[in-house]
């Protein structure tokens, strides 16, 4: 019941930025569909704290913040890269253990990884180890697990 | 004075967003194969669409929460399109060029159970086909 709550909500407030419209009958229509939609997925209930609310959110805004940073940074590279006439590239596949225990801590990390310029997860493997294609393969292989150790700590501070 | 302070983010979001966009074509023209040039496609999605939305809340009566979800929507699903894109390619077996290391290549990625695809059969194999068979 709570986890089916908690979705219609998230979907209400979702419907509510999008259509950035708070008259009452838009108010009513959005808490339909959400409703809706939450009966149509029934949500598997899981533990809420709410003392661990704020803290999540802060983690999560600074993961957003500090993924936003390597994107920029990464970004520049690449235009560097690709706009430079001898065109520098070492292309290659490395893999990078994702060290991650569930799924979504996997899905996340290889997302991280492939939203950055210059890098993206090309095959995961049974064991959570990301295949990552990197347009410059010897400079990445060098910085990536100790960027991923950073990723992951970023990541559990959120979900545990 | 507000409102001349919008027009200017909106004015540096726009050149930015277009140089990207501008680098990602470049990109996809210069690089040698699919999967470097998927990170070139990715940086006009990422770069390019989420500034020009940043530009279109500053001077367009967009709502900045509608302009909020579209660009969690654009990093969020981005990143997944591409990967699915350099997956398959892989599993189509479409070659790495000037590759320096393939950690992968030891691994046994299933591939497409098709023998052979469209992309792998050569020009002549194809025009073969389309001749008219006089036997049987």
């Amino acid at each position: 019941m709570l986890a089916y709550l908690r979705l219609a909500l998230i979907c209400w407030l979702i419907y509510l930025a999008v259509t950035a419209n708070l008259e009452p009958s838009n108010l009513i229509v959005g808490l339909l569909i959400g409703l809706a939609i939450a009966a149509i997925l029934k949500p598997v209930s899981q533990p809420l704290s709410l003392g661990r609310l704020p803290g999540a959110l802060f983690n999560l805004a600074r993961y957003t913040v500090w993924l936003g940073i390597d994107i920029i940074r990464n970004g520049v590279r690449v235009a560097r890269i690709v706009l430079d006439p001898r065109l520098p590239i070492r292309p290659g596949i490395i893999a990078i253990p994702s060290g991650m225990k569930t799924e979504l801590g996997v899905a996340l990390s290889a997302h991280a990884i492939t939203v950055t310029p210059g890098e993206q997860v090309v095959e995961i493997g049974d064991d959570g180890t990301m295949y990552t294609h990197c347009l410059d393969a010897v400079s990445s292989a060098a910085g990536a697990e100790e960027a991923q150790r950073k990723r992951r700590a970023m990541l559990e501070s959120i979900f545990e | 004075m507000l409102e001349n302070l919008g027009y200017l983010i909106a004015t540096l979001a726009v050149l930015v967003g277009t140089f990207f966009s501008f680098v990602g074509i470049v990109g996809l023209v210069r690089l040698p194969d699919v999967y470097a040039r998927m990170h070139a496609t990715g940086k006009v999605s990422t770069f390019g669409v989420v500034l020009l939305t940043v530009a279109a809340v500053f001077v367009t009566p967009l709502a900045w929460s509608k302009a909020l979800v579209l660009i969690a929507l654009l990093i969020l699903v981005g990143p997944v399109v591409s990967h699915a894109i350099s997956s398959a390619s892989y599993r189509l077996g479409l070659p790495m060029k000037q590759a320096v290391r393939d950690d992968l290549a030891d691994k046994r990625v299933e591939r497409t159970r098709v023998e052979r695809t469209h992309v792998e059969r050569t020009h002549v194999e194809r025009t073969m086909e389309m001749e008219p068979r006089s036997e049987h």
